[in-house]
């Protein structure tokens, strides 16, 4: 004990005596430790403080005995650094350390008190410090500490309270201090709060004085929470209002109303005006004994918030941005404290309010103002009305409800007029508050506008009319929602009174095409409103539209988008009318036969149809319809009758059946992305019949020519065909596969073609043959297709994958006529896709043999070699993407290229088709995809090239490094490369000189993706010779392709947002006067980005 | 420049997308193909055609121009229309309707329009921009201040008339 004793005198004495801040911290801790390990009490370390604790008092004491002031002064100083002391080793000590096992300390100073505990004892001695100003910060300090120790009790909590509210200055006090002073009342109000209470009045009044006047945020935050509990717990009617001083709970509150305080660049303490904002509504709106005095400044304030002109607005924005903003505060802020200060009250005050709420609707300062002070009126008008029992007598609603609803009837008494629209937007906000005020809104708008609509006066303004009517009808619609009790409340529909009348005018106001819109607009509300149609309306209105699409076909115009979407919306509901009526009627307007090659109409009605039938079939039930039909047609679009000749122009046919695949693909694409399950089971009906027409039409080649050996159609057929057979889970696909292989291999074509065509007995199919015609082996386009997208876990039927592998793409490269390109880069595809998801012994083959032979010997024709190089791409994607081992040798062995004059353009394009994202290698098509292969790959290639890039020893490779720069540049995702950007700037631009147009447009597109985000002024310093290379490349003279013009000119009108005026300023007269050359362009799409960068400019 | 509202309840028309509808008619003359696959695009670098400025894309460059009063655009409120402008070799005339015969604003609309076309047009283009004969009061002053280089000049060296101006452009109200 006594050596315990000694090292705390020892370290008190250190840290009273020393000047460092390393030695005064190594004192406190290990003080700490020796609490923290029992070895010393906190008892011992009040002892061993307890003659400088005490040594103020000596001084002044022994004040006359003194002869130097220095004495003094130093035994004051070395008081505070006692107290300080004190407070620093509590605010650090566990907790349980502070408990009350004081009953056998002694001490002579604190002798009398000992008993009673230390937390005790140090309250005691903290509040008298609290008299001292020299002592107020560390005692408070202290208090922070202590009165968060369990030990602490209520007793201690009125002195507490009357030390600080009699002796701390509050305006004497920097922030820090002051926050000291809220955290201890503040924990206090956390823990003993019935003490508090019993105070009330005493406590109120000496709180709101301390109160007065603060302004930093921080304290704020805490005051407005202290506040909350004050108003909502304490009896405060003594102290609402005082009319003779301001100091009330009142002007407490709502002086710091509406806040305005914005948090500077670089906030440490990371409060936002939002939080504050938060903090003192939960003020406001706490008790409803403000009511009275609050309104008039909610009136007040939004009033200051208005401008009386658009005109001002123009002079001031900037103050208005903020004007702004404090007026949507003061409206959400109004929103949240109606319903608490009570009905009776906004009931007195409704005139008021909805006069200056009235104002900011109808000549509202932006839309999110207007929309907010439309949720302020909603919620004046439920707080006045909800009172009010829903006793049925909707007649005598009274009152706001009432005024507002004739005073906005009248202005929709002109309806084309600009007002009408905040009008109607009021009338159906209405509808959204109570039940009453909804059925009494509705009772008293639609008869209004039904007359209206009816009045012979009113043609011309009939659209504008029915456009009100179709708001207020969605209005009525979603307020059935909002006003739904529960979900067992059968709620009877606002509209259903005059859905009759609503109908009968509506459906006459579809046959007159400017009201059409509109009036469709109407129906779309009321056929989404549940219960309200009965199925035999439906019916009606199916019928109606119809009429209109039928009508429509015989004119130019686009599709009729709305009158679909209510054609899409009633098949949710009433799918057979769609069944019965609609698609009879849309398959009898799609023709028979292809249109004439110029009967451009006809075509255009036929996609019409197409893309209707497209928006609307998708659902189960219509798309089976929409599958059986086109198929149909397609069959005999492709195979013909004997009777009928085959048309001397193919041309428009081979489209028409094109344009019919198209529309299956996207619809079933639609399908796929609104999660329909039944896309899988067309692998037994649509599949087979497309294989079936195919390979039928490809056996038959010989003697006719039939229009599906069209390698067009192929590639939209084996869409569909990877479309379905994706979605197909994997048991089926294996014995899917197992009869395609059997087909494109042995030549049994029967499992997997069935359908309409009978095979001819004679020819045999053999596609993957050399000597096949050109018909067979374009079908291998399908096989590929129905390949791709095959699970992880499918083996294909062949014995050896490597062999068939090493089969297929010597096939693809054999130089015979029949090989056509498209067939090339399917296999490769099909090649990549297997790869991706099987590892075989086929890649040692690729790197030892294929390699040497095909690509890099120099003496084989520069056209083969070429064309070798992309088997390659695809085999190094499908490996990168799995992150397989050899990955990296596939990509490396490219730069042995670099330098062979030959091959190297295309070598060095390669590097961005490797690591491009495609729509092979996809999650879709179940291939297996690790995560940042990109970022591997970049890593591993970037600097190499951008080492060879920079390094002008050898100009021709140099060249192909600096190309496959901008390749790999531009096909990946600017993350990857954004911390280059420096070194990439000066490169990047030397692309924009190569000759190739296409990496012009990359490299620029580059730059455009790199302007935005984050950092993009990083261009800045290059930004003169970026301006006059794209100025470059804008002007028709030295860039004849249109697209690189459209890139550049887009990249000079982003230029002014992401680089700094002043360095600009010194181009714009240049770049001003250019770019007047290009709004003469002949193309009509540069001349708008011209306009656009000059407009920028 | 007071606060009076000169016509503070105006019609507002519902913009027709017209110069859309024919689109599919038009790109069903150029090709067979419905989407307009790449393959059967001719190639664009090409493409000589020339497609010259008419009537539609000078309607486009100014009919997104917004009312000094409202939060309307000028096509909205049927002041300017695609039939009002006449394009000739070198010349585009450009009539507006104000709302209201007295509408105070129509000159500021007026130079709206001119100040975007002169930054949109070529410069070979010679400009004039009137009021609809018969649709304002005094017709003749507006369209001689619209019309008058000095006096258009004159109104661009004021900072607040052009800070009216770009926000009439911009949509910035």
């Amino acid at each position: 004990m006594t050596s315990a004793s000694d090292s705390t005198e020892r370290l008190v004495r250190t840290w009273m005596a020393s000047e460092r801040e390393e030695e005064i911290v190594q004192a406190v801790s290990g003080m700490l430790r020796q609490i923290s390990n029992g070895s010393t009490s906190l008892l011992n370390v009040v002892k061993a403080l307890g003659e400088y604790l005490t040594s103020e008092e000596d001084a002044l004491r022994t004040k006359g005995k003194l002869r130097f002031p220095l004495e003094e002064y130093h035994a004051i100083n070395l008081s505070i650094l006692g107290v300080e002391f004190l407070s620093a080793v509590l605010g650090r000590c566990p907790p349980e350390k502070l408990n009350r096992q004081a009953g056998t300390i002694y001490t002579n100073f604190y002798a009398d008190i000992a008993q009673r505990g230390i937390a005790r004892v140090l309250t005691s001695f903290y509040c008298s410090k609290l008299e001292d100003s020299e002592t107020v910060v560390p005692a408070l300090k202290g208090l922070v500490s202590l009165t968060k120790m369990p030990s602490s009790t209520s007793e201690d909590v009125p002195s507490i309270l009357d030390a600080i509210f009699t002796h701390v200055k509050m305006k004497g006090l920097v922030q820090s201090v002051r926050f000291f002073v809220f955290t201890i009342i503040d924990t206090l109000m956390a823990r003993h709060r019935q003490v508090i209470k019993d105070m009330n009045d005493s406590f109120l009044g000496r709180y709101i004085a301390l109160v007065d006047g603060e302004k930093d945020p921080r304290n704020l935050l805490v005051a407005f929470a202290i506040d909350r509990v004050l108003l909502i717990e304490f009896d405060i009617n003594n102290f609402i209002e005082s009319l003779n001083s301001t100091k009330s709970l009142f002007n407490i509150t709502f002086c710091y109303f509406p806040i305005t305080f914005r948090p500077p660049p670089n906030d440490p303490y990371g409060i936002t005006t939002d939080d504050l904002r938060q903090a003192l509504r939960k003020c406001l709106n706490s008790t409803p004994a403000f009511g009275p005095l609050a309104v008039p400044v909610f009136l007040e304030k939004l009033a200051a918030g208005s401008p009386t002109t658009k005109v001002v607005i123009f002079l001031i924005s900037f103050q208005t941005a903020q004007l702004i903003l404090l007026k949507r505060d003061t409206l959400e802020s109004m929103s949240m404290c109606f319903p608490v200060y009570g009905s009776a009250l906004a009931r007195s005050h409704a005139r008021k309010l909805w006069n200056s709420l009235k104002l900011e609707i109808f000549q509202p300062t932006d839309p999110i103002t207007e929309e907010f002070a439309l949720k302020t009126t909603q919620d004046l008008v439920k707080t006045i009305y909800t009172s009010q029992t829903a006793d049925g007598t909707d007649s005598n609603i009274e009152g706001l409800a009432r005024d507002a609803c004739e005073e906005c009837i009248a202005i929709l008494r002109e309806p084309e007029k600009s007002q009408a629209k905040p009008a109607i937007k009021i009338l159906c906000a209405f509808m959204s508050t109570t039940p009453s005020v909804s059925r009494y809104t509705v009772a008293q708008t639609a008869p209004y506008l039904v007359k209206l609509y009816a009045h012979p006066d009113n043609v011309a303004a009939r659209p504008s009319i029915l456009l009100l009517l179709s708001d207020l009808i969605a209005a009525a619609r979603n307020s059935m929602a909002a006003n739904k009790v529960d979900d067992s409340d059968p709620l009877d529909t606002p509209l259903s009174p005059y859905k009759d009348e609503i109908l009968s005018i509506v459906s006459s106001a579809l046959k007159v095409s400017s009201s059409r819109d509109p009036a469709l607009a109407c129906l779309l509300g009321l056929v989404s409103t549940e219960k309200l149609v009965s199925d035999e309306e439906l019916g009606f209105i199916v019928h109606t539209v119809d009429e209109i699409l039928l009508e429509e076909s015989d004119e130019a115009g686009e599709t009729n988008v709305p009158a679909l979407q209510l054609l899409v919306t009633i098949s949710q509901k009433a799918v057979h009318h769609i069944k019965e009526q609609t698609l009879p009627l849309l398959f009898s307007m799609l023709p028979e036969d292809a249109p004439a090659r110029d009967a451009a109409l006809d075509r255009a009605r036929a996609w019409r149809i197409l893309s209707a039938l497209n928006t609307v079939c998708r659902p189960l039930e219509l798309f089976e319809t929409l599958v059986i039909r086109l198929t149909t047609r397609l069959d005999l679009l492709c195979v013909p009758s004997e009777t009928v000749p085959l048309p001397a122009d193919r041309e428009p046919r081979v489209a028409y059946a094109h344009s019919i695949l198209i529309t299956l693909h996207q619809t079933l694409l639609s399908k796929v992305d609104d999660g329909h399950a039944d896309v899988a089971k067309y692998i037994e009906s649509l599949v087979p019949r497309l294989f079936n027409l195919f390979i039928y039409s490809a056996l038959v080649s010989n003697e006719v020519n039939p229009i599906a050996t069209d390698t067009r159609l192929i590639t939209v057929a084996g869409q569909i065909i990877g479309t379905v057979v994706q979605n197909t889970a994997a048991q089926r696909q294996d014995t899917f596969i197992q009869a395609l292989f059997a087909a494109y291999i042995d030549g049994d074509i029967n499992r997997i073609a069935e359908g309409y065509h009978k095979f001819p007995k004679t020819s045999s199919f053999s596609p993957l043959n050399d000597l096949s015609p050109l018909q067979q082996r374009n079908l291998v386009i399908l096989m590929a297709s129905a390949v791709v997208p095959l699970h992880k876990e499918i083996q294909l039927p062949v014995s050896d994958l490597s062999v068939f592998l090493g089969n297929i793409l010597t096939w693809s490269l054999a130089e015979v006529e029949a090989v056509v390109d498209l067939q090339r880069e399917s296999t490769w595809k099909m090649i990549s896709a297997i790869l991706n998801k099987h590892a075989s012994f086929f890649i040692e083959n690729m790197l030892h043999e294929f390699w040497p032979r095909h690509i890099a010997d120099r003496s084989a024709s520069a056209e083969s070699r070429n064309r070798a190089i992309r088997p390659w791409v695809w085999i190094s994607k499908a490996l990168l993407v799995c992150n397989h081992a050899q990955a990296s040798q596939f990509a490396d062995v490219i730069f042995l290229l670099f330098d062979d004059e030959d091959i190297k353009w295309n070598a060095a394009k390669s590097f961005g088709d490797i690591v491009r994202t495609d729509t092979i290698l996809t999650k879709q098509n179940h291939a297996s995809i690790k995560m940042l292969y990109a970022q591997r790959f970049v890593g591993r290639t970037l600097p190499r090239i951008i080492d060879g890039a920079k390094d002008s020893s050898e100009p021709g490779k140099q060249l192909s490094y600096l190309v496959a720069l901008t390749s790999l540049i531009s096909s990946i995702p600017k993350a990857l490369y954004f911390h280059e950007m420096a070194t990439l700037i000066p490169l990047l631009v030397r692309g924009l000189d190569l000759p190739d147009h296409d990496i012009r447009c990359q490299v620029i597109d580059t730059f455009l993706a790199v302007a935005e985000g984050d950092s993009p002024d990083i261009v800045s310093d290059h930004a003169p010779s970026l301006i006059t290379t794209m100025l470059k490349n804008s002007s028709v003279e030295n860039m004849p392709s249109v697209k690189v013009r459209v890139s550049a000119l887009r990249y000079l009108g982003v230029l002014p947002n992401i680089v700094r005026y002043d360095v600009l300023h010194p181009l714009k007269a240049t770049v001003i006067k250019q770019l007047a050359v290009s709004l003469d362009d002949p193309k009509r799409a540069v001349r708008k980005e011209a306009v656009d960068a000059r407009t920028k400019w | 420049m007071s606060g009076e509202i000169f016509n503070p309840n105006p019609t507002v028309f519902r913009s027709s997308a017209k110069s859309h509808s024919s689109r599919s008619l038009s790109t069903a003359k150029k090709s067979l193909w419905i989407n307009e696959p790449e393959w059967s695009q001719p190639d664009q670098e090409t493409d000589e055609e020339e497609e010259a400025i008419d009537q539609d894309e000078i309607f486009d460059l100014i009919r997104n121009i917004y009312d000094p009063e409202h939060p309307n655009t000028l096509e909205e409120l049927h002041v300017v229309s695609a039939p009002q402008i006449d394009i000739g070799e070198n010349r585009v005339k450009v009539e507006f309707t104000p709302t209201v015969p007295h509408c105070g604003m129509s000159t500021l609309i007026g130079l709206s329009i001119r100040v975007r076309l002169i930054r949109s047009l070529p410069t070979r283009f010679k400009l004039d921009i009137v009021v609809k004969p018969g649709s304002h009061q005094s017709e003749n002053a507006v369209n001689k201040q619209l019309n008058d280089k000095e006096r258009v000049a004159a109104a661009l060296e004021n900072p607040a008339l052009v800070k009216t101006v770009e926000d009439c452009l911009t949509g910035r109200v």
